[in-house]
């Protein structure tokens, strides 16, 4: 019994989607824009999980994706993060737009 | 498929009551004589000292990102676990030797000193 | 053969890579043996290279290594003569970028064993995505392959312009691998499979408007990593403030590997889904191509140049995709296109990697890249000036060098396939190119420069140059086994699907 349609999953990631996409190109942070690749990331799990349920239960691809998207952010984070140290370290900022040694 | 989600509604209600009625009860039981020590947000507590606002050594970001990196890790662990006894033998040499990368950058991380304080 | 044997490669290179890292933990700074380490990493790519030769011979069907899933088989890597070539571009890559780095190393960091020892996994991360045939497997050696690249593009962490260079690739790079995992998902719900060649048997029951949308959003994901017009803004900054040796390897390891993967996305997913992507293909390798040419136009930092030149380059390689994708539905198994883009990309790798083996050498004595440094270098080595001359004739498309070979081929499939405007546009964006290429040689050839001093050139330096040399010449004057590899490479990969 699945009360509730897929097309409403579908939209709460394509919002979530949205969201992150829209705060990733708007954020002047360097964290700020990391929070928005999250949200992009969760909209896919979201994706992924409920096509799994609603379409093909019987296959478990879509969970262990996500779970594999799950530990691939966190280690893609972990790596951002220690980047944005390295250059709050030199800048004593993580604004995006100080960062300009290099023409654009 | 309303129906479905009058549990919910129920739900809802009943979690959303209980704390209300029991702070209502609270508030017409207890005797009100306030002083200044009272009103403090930490009764019994230490004096607060400044704004919370304050900038944290960028220590702390490389212990949370070593711990972040462990904690996900164990995701994989978790469906292993759970299926182990359907799974042959070589399952739990792949579980080794995945772990044993993982103690590997750990000791990385320590000889490299992230793990020193100071 | 047994999927463990096939997979030599790249057991051979991950046990390098970790012997490196934990000789390096294992040994303090002061420890004299840590000097073997650059030489742990070249040892390591040889073997790696010699099992890939090993079984070659061996590999004349689809052969794959499989996941089991509720008692069916899921292909995870697909072993095929196509990814092993794509796999020994980048071990050559490694090798070449690792020789020539090694006096940078020396000069401007202390981490050696995480330089090499990342170096490695950055060329195991390659070889897996190549070998990929499954979106989940996709996507964990993009990865993979992405956080390599940004440690090693920021690894001068004292350096204002290394790090910066890595945030600017890293919000890019985070970013385009989200949109391209949504992209995922959708053909993942769509098709109800990870597994490539099963997405391409249930692709016609489905909705063509979802496939449509989740191919755009994979495109910037691979798009990204090939650094495709508009994907590529990451690309001049990241080069420019990259360590030399890693601009030389990004600009020919992300690149093949996107390719490959793209390719294989292409042949492998998508020949029967009633879609021409021809038209889109084609605007992409236009764009790529003119603004890469027309910007380069007005670069003064050789790296940045290099940026810009390399992204008209994977600009020519996208027409030999388009050329393929306007083939005729019924001739799936015809992939015209394909060998030369593979061509292209063999002779691209020698002749690039040599112009940075070049930059390499005199960023080291003169501690710049600027272009106008350049000045008078046919008195300080004329053997170096002569190689830039090469490698320049070579990256325009004139003969007698390996690059008019790949431009030939790529061109060539295009006129085939009657895509002509699309061949107009290449040949018309070579004449361009000729224009930054020449002002750089006109400084090397006739312009005074201030230093008169000759360049000091290492035996590791020299090895690199003369390979490099030997093969952009040796590729065009005796191209028959060459072309007859590329050909065999993409008839394998025809021959399975």
């Amino acid at each position: 019994m699945l009360p509730i349609p897929l097309s409403w999953w579908l939209t709460v990631s394509a919002a979530l989607f949205s969201i992150g996409v829209f705060g990733a190109l708007s954020r002047r942070n360097a964290i700020g824009i990391l929070m928005g690749i999250e949200l992009v990331l969760n909209a896919v799990n979201v994706n992924l999980v409920a096509f799994w349920r609603y379409v093909i239960p019987a296959n478990v691809e879509g969970q262990i994706f996500a779970l594999i998207v799950i530990s691939v952010a966190a280690a893609e984070a972990a790596v951002g993060l220690a980047i944005v140290i390295a250059v709050y370290r030199r800048r004593h900022s993580a604004a995006v737009e100080e960062l300009d040694i290099l023409k654009h | 498929m309303l129906q479905e989600f009058e549990f919910v509604g129920v739900l809802s209600a009943i979690t959303l009551t209980i704390p209300i009625v029991t702070l209502l009860i609270a508030w017409a039981l207890r005797p009100k004589k306030p002083n200044p020590a009272k009103q403090t947000t930490y009764e019994s507590g230490m004096e607060t000292i400044g704004d919370a606002w304050v900038q944290f050594k960028a220590q702390y970001y490389i212990y949370a990102i070593i711990y972040v990196v462990f904690d996900v890790e164990a995701i994989f662990l978790f469906p292993f676990a759970v299926a182990l006894r359907q799974l042959p033998l070589y399952a739990l040499v792949w579980a080794v030797v995945f772990i044993v990368l993982l103690v590997d950058g750990l000791l990385y991380g320590w000889r490299k000193g992230a793990l020193r304080w100071n | 053969m047994d999927a463990l044997r096939l997979l030599t490669p790249e057991i051979t290179i991950t046990i390098f890579a970790f012997a490196i890292i934990s000789l390096d933990i294992a040994w303090n700074d002061e420890n004299k043996s840590r000097r073997i380490l650059p030489w742990l990493a070249f040892a390591g790519g040889l073997a790696t290279l010699l099992m890939i030769f090993y079984i070659w011979p061996h590999v004349d069907q689809y052969n794959y290594t499989a996941a089991t899933d509720a008692g069916r088989e899921v292909p995870m890597l697909a072993v095929d003569r196509m990814s092993l070539f794509f796999k020994m571009i980048a071990v050559l890559t490694v090798i070449l970028v690792g020789l020539s780095a090694g006096e940078y190393v020396e000069k401007h960091t202390p981490f050696r064993g995480e330089f090499y020892g990342l170096m490695l996994l950055a060329g195991l991360s390659i070889m897996l995505l190549v070998s990929s045939t499954n979106l989940i497997m996709i996507y964990l050696a993009l990865e993979f392959l992405s956080i390599t690249s940004y440690i090693l593009t920021g690894f001068l962490r004292r350096d204002a312009r290394s790090i910066e260079a890595a945030l600017k690739y890293f919000l890019y790079g985070a970013l385009a691998s989200g949109v391209m995992l949504y992209g995922f998902s959708l053909l993942y719900g769509a098709t109800g499979s990870v597994d490539l060649a099963t997405i391409a048997g249930s692709l016609e029951t489905t909705q063509a408007g979802l496939v449509v949308a989740a191919v755009i959003l994979m495109l910037a994901g691979f798009g990204f990593k090939i650094a495709l017009v508009p994907f590529h803004q990451w690309s001049p900054d990241a080069y420019e403030g990259a360590p030399t040796p890693i601009t030389a390897f990004l600009s020919v390891g992300p690149k093949a590997a996107g390719l490959a993967v793209l390719i294989r996305v292409m042949v492998v997913a998508l020949p029967a889904f009633d879609v021409n992507w021809t038209p889109i293909l084609s605007l992409v390798a236009i764009f790529t191509m003119s603004v890469g040419n027309l910007v380069a136009l007005w670069q003064t930092n050789m790296k940045r140049m290099l940026a810009y030149s390399s992204i008209a380059q994977a600009g020519y390689m996208l027409v030999g995709l388009a050329a393929w994708s306007a083939a005729p539905p019924s001739a799936v198994a015809y992939l015209g296109g394909v060998d030369a883009i593979m061509l292209f990309l063999l002779a691209y790798m020698f002749t690039n990697l040599g112009v940075f083996a070049i930059a390499i050498i005199l960023e080291n004595q003169m501690g710049t890249s600027e272009i106008a440094d350049y000045a008078g270098l046919i008195r300080r080595s004329p053997y170096l000036s002569v190689a830039l001359l090469i490698f320049f004739l070579s990256l325009v498309g004139i003969p007698p060098t390996s690059g008019f070979i790949g431009k030939l081929f790529v061109f060539g499939a295009a006129v085939n396939q009657g895509l002509y405007v699309l061949a107009l546009f290449g040949v018309f964006n070579s004449v361009i190119s000729v224009a930054y290429y020449f002002g750089v040689l006109r400084n090397v050839f006739f312009e005074k420069g201030s230093d008169e001093s000759p360049i000091r050139v290492g035996v590791a330096m020299n090895t690199v140059v003369t390979i490099t040399v030997v093969m952009t010449l040796l590729i065009a004057l005796y191209g028959q086994p060459f072309i007859q590899l590329a050909a065999d490479s993409a008839q394998i990969l025809a021959a399975n699907f």
